[in-house]
């Protein structure tokens, strides 16, 4: 797991008040919303507000992109390195 | 209004247990809050997450009160509601920074009894009020209406946050955090009468002035807020 996986993992138990959890009980491929981790709508928004203010990236919620990003804490890894190496 | 109070638990900080209120009811004194939050184990992690400590409150003192109630109306009664959330979010606005939607959803006055009725999965007739220093009152008037409806019990829950330190000297009828529940029945065990009049402040907050009633048993009080003057009375055995 790379340590920006790790840190997209804490960020996530952190921003969601995820409690009794830690990083290693969400897996990097894991989905992290519906029958996955069971994240909802609003936990969308506050993920996407914590992932832009985290690392000062943009996020267009209107993109078609968007929601594959959000898939799962390998695919948001791959995102947000991306969007830093512009 | 004439009813029953069928049940009632209460919680705040470190008075948890009936006989811990049982003796605060006989020496009541202001207890000190080291922010301990309420019990609610019964909830998975996923659903109590987002619950704040004034949500923990609420749930902790209803939830056992509802246990054979599949449907029971509820009626919520706060003065000062989510405060510290609130003032979170004013703090954000003012730096100009991006407000947090879980914030900002779960800050309205209904909040809690919206995930009251999603965890319970209970659609029945639910109220949140915001009346001034006599919002038990208020809540019992709203009960008895739904008691007279029809309605085989109902669940009334009063609860106040600490204030934030920026509020404390706007907010002076919170001595500490309390959230206190109250399952109500038909019956004639209790009546209540609202009339104009006027009087000293209850020396503590009605709800906790009820308890106090409830458990040293006191045939009757009188609350009075602005220009009403309620008077509750047990009925003579």
């Amino acid at each position: 797991m790379s340590e920006l996986q790790h840190e997209i993992k804490n960020l996530i138990i952190d921003s969601l008040g995820l409690e009794d959890m830690s990083a290693e009980d969400i897996a990097t491929d894991q989905p992290l919303f519906g029958d996955g981790l069971g994240l909802d709508s609003v936990d969308a928004l506050e993920l996407g507000l914590a992932i832009q203010k985290r690392f000062g990236i943009k996020i267009d919620a209107e993109d078609k992109d968007t929601r594959q990003h959000f898939a799962n804490v390998a695919n948001l890894a791959a995102f947000v390195s991306a969007r830093q190496a512009v | 209004m004439h009813f029953k109070i069928q049940q009632w638990r209460a919680w705040a900080p470190s008075l948890e247990s009936s006989q811990q209120w049982r003796d605060w009811c006989q020496a009541p004194v202001r207890v000190a809050d080291e922010q301990q939050q309420p019990d609610v184990s019964f909830l998975a992690p996923m659903q109590r997450r987002r619950l704040s400590r004034l949500a923990r409150m609420v749930f902790n003192v209803a939830w056992p009160l509802a246990e054979s109630h599949p449907r029971l109306p509820l009626i919520f009664a706060s003065r000062h509601g989510e405060t510290p959330r609130t003032l979170a979010i004013l703090h954000d606005l003012a730096r100009g920074e991006p407000l947090s939607p879980t914030q900002f959803s779960l800050s309205v006055h209904n909040a809690i009894i919206g995930q009251w009725s999603i965890l319970r999965a209970d659609t029945s007739e639910m109220s949140a009020l915001a009346a001034a220093g006599d919002g038990l009152e208020h809540a019992v008037q709203e009960a008895c209406l739904l008691l007279h409806e029809g309605a085989p019990a109902v669940l009334v829950v009063i609860a106040e946050e600490a204030p934030p330190a920026l509020y404390t000297s706007f907010i002076d009828d919170v001595p500490f955090a309390y959230a206190v529940g109250l399952l109500l029945t038909p019956g004639d065990d209790w009546q209540l009468d609202l009339q104009t009049g006027s009087g000293p402040r209850s020396e503590w907050p009605h709800p906790l002035s009820l308890l106090r009633a409830l458990n040293n048993d006191q045939q009757d009080i009188t609350h009075y807020w602005s220009r009403r003057q309620w008077m509750w009375s047990r009925k003579q055995k």
